[in-house]
């Protein structure tokens, strides 16, 4: 059985689709990062898996059970930490954390010792005495991480853990929720940012204009994009075009990133391919500033499956 | 926890919004103080007594006040549902392992605990205030208080209700508060809790007259005047009055907030 399932699942917002027929699956006791632009989707998918929205057709379903015929059963067994944290605007923050622990019955004498370790653990401790209305944005998200945390859910949705949380608070939140997957929890992770996904993630689906576009382990997908190596040229002045030709008749894909002086190739054997390069551009007289040779990025394998960089979407 | 637990739980965390606003707890209490004290006790000097009020307008007035304080918390449900809209803490409470009915059911009931422990507290003060003043309490009438309370209880949610209502009609606008002024003047204006209502039959068109004789806050205030301060037997058609004009308003703001969560299911906003 899977933890998730949704079969040709479609949301639409008036005139918008948000999804377009999905069929997405999440295995059990794996963290699942859906990677995708602003607006295609994630935060639907996951509203729908919540049971706070329902979908306009298709199915869902969480560890077996429908999300929209047993939707309290749903609630049961899962938790979700909001993109945008939503709590009591007058309680403190533990007070939140308890709310949210007798909700879902967590052992009342585990309770309080729990939600003080938690609240240590995202560094809440400071702040254990303000209101929710006057907690930061990033303490407010680590709440939300928070109340997700104590609640052991089965299936723990995040959505964009970390967007407004420092550095520091990225790594604690970023190792709690390996932790909680290593506790055995099944995880749903949301996010735009590509090291988010490459911490995280045992598997990536990339979502695009409200449709799946491929969903495997990090490494397979690099894999899956044409040659292993990425190699990037800067040059000191402006590259003739009939350069370009010449490099792209060395084997491998070279592209001339707009507005600069610089090259883009992949190729399959960065070693081989450099010598004959410099060569190349000695002999066109271009002279080069420097070489970067990288593995390909999930920004680069979502550039191959979408045609479009992620990180300069609109 | 079972569902009613949790309905509990989430009924008494709304209803702590009520006590946590320190602000509004100040004007409210100010409100209905001043009204009780210093109002009544110029107005007994300015309004002589007459068959219709009774022995002096003070004894009038203190048990409408106690109504119009039962009126103004639970009225308050609609602006926590409004903040609630407003914060996205209803879309929190939609993930909590809670039926739709025992969300709804949870609203209502806090709107009527905040209605019935308001107005408690004014009762007591009436009754210690008229002691101060040396106006006889039938000690009865304290037993009939007692036995009030479910009927004002239900009285308090079909307020509620009745402001969950504004506050859906109104979903995220500010327009909330213009409804919930227009409800305030018109339920306390068109009754019989500050003016009897022979005087209002008196000087107003007669569909107002019985609009405001069977306005279930001049119901309210009739029977505490009768029993409650006046120790007279209760009355069995005044109460069934009360409960038949509060229990469709508490059924009106109960489908009125299970169309708002209905809506956030569908568009995913209220
Ligand atoms: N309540 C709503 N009413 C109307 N349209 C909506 C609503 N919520 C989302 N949309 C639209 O649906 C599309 C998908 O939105 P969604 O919030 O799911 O994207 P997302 O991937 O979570 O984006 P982000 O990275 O910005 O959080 C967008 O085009 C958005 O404008
Ligand atoms: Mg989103």
């Amino acid at each position: 059985m899977f933890a998730v399932e949704t079969l040709n699942l479609a949301k639409r917002y008036g005139k918008t689709d948000a999804l377009r027929g999905l069929n997405f699956t999440v295995n059990e006791g794996e963290i699942m990062v859906i990677l995708g632009p602003n607006g295609s989707g994630k935060t639907t998918l996951l509203m729908i898996l919540c049971t706070i929205l329902k979908p306009t057709s298709g199915t869902a379903k969480v560890v077996g059970i429908d999300v929209v015929e047993e939707g309290t059963k749903v609630r049961e067994v899962m938790g979700i930490a909001f993109q945008e944290a939503r709590g009591f605007w007058r309680h403190k923050p533990s007070s939140i954390l308890r709310f949210h622990a007798s909700m879902f019955d967590i052992d009342p004498a585990k309770r309080q010792d729990l939600i003080e370790r938690t609240m240590k653990d995202l560094e809440l401790w400071e702040s254990r005495d303000k209101m929710f209305m006057h907690l930061s944005g990033g303490q407010a998200k680590r709440l939300e991480t928070a109340k997700v945390l104590i609640q052991q859910p089965k299936l723990a949705i995040f959505d964009e853990p970390t967007s407004q949380v420092d550095l520091r608070g990225k790594r604690k939140i970023w190792d709690k929720i390996r932790e909680l997957r290593d506790q055995g929890s099944t995880i749903i992770v949301a996010t735009n940012e590509v090291r988010e996904a490459e911490y995280l993630a045992d598997r990536v689906t990339i979502l695009h204009e409200g449709n799946r576009v491929v969903c495997d382990t990090i490494p397979k997908l690099k894999d899956a994009i044409a040659g292993g190596d990425i190699v990037e040229v800067d040059f000191e002045d402006p590259v003739p075009e009939k350069l370009v030709q010449d490099l792209n008749g060395l084997g491998g894909e070279v592209s001339l990133l707009p507005e600069s002086n610089q090259l883009r190739a992949k190729v399959s054997k960065a070693e081989d391919w450099v010598p004959r390069m410099t060569s190349a551009s000695y002999v066109a007289g271009a002279k080069i500033a420097s070489i970067r040779i990288t593995e390909p990025s999930l920004d680069d394998v979502f550039l191959h499956f979408t045609g479009k960089a992620l990180a300069d979407q609109p | 926890m079972s569902q009613f637990s949790r309905l509990v739980r989430i009924a008494r965390t709304d209803f702590s919004y009520f006590f946590r606003t320190k602000w509004l707890m100040a004007v409210l209490i100010s409100l209905s103080l001043s009204d009780m004290l210093v109002v009544g006790l110029v107005y007994t000097r300015l309004i002589p007594a007459s068959t219709a009020i009774g022995s002096s307008y003070f004894q009038f007035l203190v048990p409408g006040i106690v109504v119009v304080g039962l009126f103004s918390a639970a009225t308050d449900t609609g602006r926590r549902i409004w903040l609630a809209l407003r914060e996205g803490v209803i879309q929190y409470y939609l993930t909590l392992p809670i039926r739709t009915r025992g969300l709804v059911g949870a609203y209502i009931i806090s709107g009527g605990l905040g209605g019935i422990v308001y107005s408690g507290a004014l009762l007591i003060i009436a009754y210690l205030s008229l002691i101060l003043f040396k106006a006889p309490i039938p000690i009865q009438g304290i037993l009939y208080a007692l036995i009030l309370i479910p009927f004002l209880f239900v009285l308090s949610t079909g307020i509620a209700g009745l402001a969950a209502f504004f506050a859906s009609v109104s979903r995220r606008g500010e327009m909330y508060w213009v409804y919930a002024q227009a409800l305030q003047v018109s339920m306390v204006t068109i009754s019989t809790v500050f003016y009897p209502a022979q005087t209002i039959a008196q000087y107003l068109p007669a569909p107002i007259a019985t609009i405001a004789e069977y306005n279930p806050l001049s119901l309210a205030a009739g029977v505490l005047r009768n029993s409650a301060f006046g120790g007279n037997a209760l009355e069995t058609s005044a109460l069934a009055s009360l409960l038949a004009t509060s229990l469709p308003l508490a059924t009106i703001g109960a489908l009125a907030y299970w169309i708002i969560l209905r809506t956030i299911r569908l568009k995913g906003k209220p």
